[in-house]
């Protein structure tokens, strides 16, 4: 366990450090003068004459090897520092911070709901298989994933803001204001996750171990609360870590109909407005944290289920 | 105070017309008796257990008769005794002990639940209980025992767990269901011994499910033969086995006495088919790093049946993925000589493996037509020519083409295993390497397989590789054996020489364990006569 969980987490490192890299090198790959634009990243005020542009150029080490440059820009990263967004001529950091944290309260809104929707619904359309509740949970829980975000969330708006005026229609103020933009995203995992469930709780239920449980007099519930849901939530904890990994960057749809300040909009505002140092920044956090939350659910996957990985000689 | 089962008129059916699963099924087992039930692969010997428990599958009903245990009528009980029946009156013990673990839990774990249902203990006193049974059933080293993942144990420790669970709630009577058709003739015994000391110490009534004869033989008081859902035969085991009067019980003693007089003669040819020279495999350093083979030096003759026995966790299966190129040697040389059929895949397909699982050797999705015609894709033959072949080589194995358009689970076990060996002969291979290639099939069928290949042997003039932890497979087909213990070659002789006395102290430790079970002792109640074991006959229990 512990050299798996040592492998694990250089792989991590190893896979957060190649992707700043390449995250390092947007300046010199795109278009324009990398010393210029590096430069609009560190210095407020506006240079333009080539004389300024040399000698900061060379005070900000912009002549060095390129792996020195990033082992700086990444120590620089790491302390903090960002650099200065194109637009705002405000310090990256104090952008990407927020962003997150509410793109990152989003995405647990909408997926602890997709949880807490998909595990009864599975579970029920396992232990009632091939019959009405079973078809009818899957047919209604898979007709979401038909659902685009674009479609879906102007209709949650139509009806629950405009029509029964119950909900804000958009923006980020109080708890009322997460529901449409969670429920919006929540959608799909559902579909999902209630899909995972199911087969996890039939895998389960059908498994030798769980008939032996039931031959040694746990009664049918007692089998069920013990054996068949803890093992058939194992595939659950990897497709949650998935889910979260790819919406901290993939709620931009719901995050700009909404007007949510989040990480998706910023990198879409940043992706838009050529606003270098915004993408870095965001792109960098982003991958971080979805690479150390799958890495997280190995973890857990590990602890959940021992036996995986060691059974393959 | 431990109490009867009886079982009268048992009929158990899927509630259409067709033919009952079982049909009138009667037995009894009392306090104290060791009771076996014997009856090849769908005989209902499993399904009989199963309408004890009350844990039939849904699509079968059970149809009348009665199973009381004690006064108490299980087919009519409400669900909530049988709960408590269930683990509580009656244990159970499976075939495959690692798959009847909840693979996420320690085995600790799994003692508490019936310590806690049907025992009423609960925290420490449960722990220290359970830490008691594993104890009992044989565990050094109990604590360890209970820290285990299901996963880290080996089939006989598994076995041994399984039984601890089955004692947990202290039951009266006890299903054993093939407790040991998946271990080594060793574990066999360990286990039926452990068993059997139960059964003497607290009076316990076992109905031992079982298709090998000579653990009836060796451990039963008494014995039922059981075919297509019917006890064709029953009585005091030395009867019942000295003297068959059913037909059927009198065809599975001869699949059982497997006899060494009708060996194969040794090739005349004395050239090498197959040259291992001082092969050595380890598998990687963060398992544990034990070498699965250590230097083995072997040659396989032409036309040659060379028997290699040993232990689970030997390395005999190893040296089978190596021969045929599953995996590579760390050390050492493979080499292959005879004549190789033409082309790059030639000394490739010169060498097939039979496997142990036939079910597991197919794809359960595609027909078997599909499977078979799998291997010859890439020969360059038509379609139709293929089929031909496909037909020709099913009809060699002696099975008939319907079942071409069948898929793995509508056939048997022995089907499958035929369709296995089918599906090696088509590539024209020169060593055939059966891994274990009958362990998991009932008596009959293994005897039908086990001709089957003597007939490839004699009319292909196939070499053979049998590997396997069956004495009589060994003694019944081999000319020479070779033995493998922890991954070294310990011993190689004659078969005759080997079992008149083997070298080794492993080999020693083989040859004994299987004389009371399948050897001299069933001989002995059926009138055998073995010359190459002139020591005492182990004394009868009674």
């Amino acid at each position: 366990m512990i050299k798996f969980m040592t492998r694990r987490t250089a792989t991590l490192v190893a896979a957060v450090l190649l992707s700043s890299f390449a995250v390092f090198l947007i300046p010199y790959v795109t278009p324009g003068d990398p010393v210029r634009k590096i430069i609009r990243s560190r210095v407020a005020g506006d240079v333009v004459d080539d004389s300024t542009v040399e000698s900061l150029g060379v005070s900000l080490g912009l002549h060095d090897p390129l792996f020195v440059q990033y082992l700086r820009w990444l120590g620089s990263f790491l302390s903090g520092d960002m650099g200065l967004s194109y637009v705002s001529r405000t310090p990256v950091a104090e952008q990407v911070m927020p962003a997150l944290a509410v793109t990152v309260s989003l995405v647990a809104a909408a997926l602890g709901t997709a949880v807490l929707v998909s595990l009864p619904l599975g579970t029920a359309a396992a232990l009632r298989q091939g019959r009405r509740t079973d078809r009818l949970i899957t047919a209604v829980t898979q007709s979401f994933i038909a659902m685009p975000e674009y479609w879906l969330a102007p209709m949650l708006v139509l009806l629950f803001a405009l029509k029964l005026a119950v909900l804000p229609s958009a923006g980020w103020n109080d708890a009322a204001s997460v529901v449409l933009p969670a429920a919006t995203l929540a959608l799909r995992p559902i579909s999902y996750f209630t899909a995972a469930v199911r087969s996890g709780m039939l895998d389960a239920l059908s498994s030798d171990h769980v008939f032996a449980a039931r031959a040694r007099g746990l009664g049918k519930t007692r089998t069920v609360l013990s054996h068949v849901i803890p093992n058939g939530l194992v595939p659950l904890s990897t497709l949650f870590a998935v889910w979260f990994a790819g919406l901290l960057g993939g709620s931009v749809i719901v995050e700009v109909i909404f007007a949510v300040p989040g990480m998706g909009r910023l990198l879409y505002d940043a992706v838009v407005n050529s606003d270098i140092p915004l993408a870095q920044g965001g792109v960098v956090v982003v991958v971080a944290l979805a690479v150390g939350i799958t890495t997280l659910a190995d973890f857990v996957h590990r602890v959940l289920s021992p036996q995986a990985g060691a059974g393959l000689a | 105070m431990p109490e009867q089962l009886v079982i009268d008129g048992l009929r158990v059916g899927n509630g259409g017309p067709g033919r009952p699963v079982l049909d009138g099924v009667s037995l009894s087992v009392a306090p104290g008796e060791f009771v076996a039930l014997v009856g090849g692969s769908g005989s209902g010997k499993t399904m009989t257990a199963m309408s004890v428990l009350g844990l039939l599958p849904a699509r079968l009903a059970l149809e009348s008769g009665s199973i009381r245990l004690g006064s108490t009528e299980l087919t009519t009980a409400p669900e909530t005794d049988l709960d408590k029946i269930r683990g509580g009156r009656i244990g159970m013990l499976f075939q495959q002990p690692k798959r009847m673990f909840n693979p996420n839990r320690r085995i600790g774990r799994h003692l508490l639940e019936p310590l806690r249902i049907h025992a009423g203990l609960r925290g420490a006193r449960a722990r220290e209980k359970a830490l008691g049974l594993l104890a009992e059933v044989g565990f050094d080293d109990p604590r360890a025992g209970a820290r285990s993942y299901p996963h880290q144990l080996s089939g006989g420790m598994a076995q041994r767990a399984m039984t601890a669970l089955a004692l947990a709630g202290r039951p009266d009577f006890l299903l054993a269901d093939e407790p040991t058709s998946a271990l080594d003739k060793v574990l066999e015994r360990q286990i039926l011994q452990l068993l059997d000391r139960e059964r003497a110490g607290r009076g316990l009534g076992i109905l031992y499910i079982t298709h090998n004869l000579a653990s009836v033989a060796a451990f039963a008081d008494r014995v039922l033969v059981m075919e297509s859902g019917r006890v064709v035969e029953s009585g005091p085991t030395r009867e019942v086995l000295g003297r068959p009067q059913a037909a059927y019980t009198r065809s599975l003693l001869d699949a059982s006495n497997l006899q060494p007089v009708d060996v194969p003669a040794p090739p005349r040819d004395e050239s090498d088919m197959l040259a291992l020279k001082a092969v050595g495999k380890s598998f990687s350093a963060d398992r544990r790093s034990k070498a699965a083979l250590a230097g083995v030096s072997l040659e396989l003759k032409k036309g040659e049946i060379l028997g290699v026995l040993g232990q689970s966790g030997s390395g005999k299966s190893t040296l089978a993925r190596l021969i045929v190129g599953l995996e590579k040697a760390d050390r050492g040389t493979i080499s292959l000589h005879g004549d190789l059929p033409k082309g790059p895949q030639g000394a490739a397909t010169a060498v097939q493996l039979v496997f142990q699982e036939p079910h597991g050797s197919f794809d359960p999705r595609i027909t078997l037509r599909s499977s078979l015609e799998a291997p010859l894709l890439r020969s360059g033959l038509t379609a139709e020519e293929r089929g031909r072949r496909v037909k020709a080589v099913l009809a060699e194995v002696g099975l008939e083409a319907v079942l071409l358009d069948r898929r793995p689970a509508q056939c048997s076990g022995g089907q499958l295993q035929r369709a296995t060996i089918a599906r090696a002969l088509l590539l024209e291979p020169q060593v055939l390497i059966c891994d274990e290639a009958t362990s998991a099939l009932d008596a009959l069928t293994q005897r039908t397989i086990l001709d089957l290949l003597r007939r490839l042997h004699r009319d292909r003039g196939l070499s053979l590789l049998m590997i396997t932890h069956d004495m009589d497979v060994v003694r019944h087909m081999c000319q020479r054996v070779a033995v493998l213990y922890q991954g070294a070659l310990v011993e190689l002789a004659e078969t005759a020489a080997f079992f008149a006395g083997p070298k080794h102290e492993h080999s020693r430790a083989l040859v004994e364990a299987s004389i009371p079970c399948r050897g001299l002792h069933l001989k002995q109640i059926t009138g055998v006569q073995e010359a190459s074991n002139p020591e005492e006959p182990v004394p009868a229990r009674h």
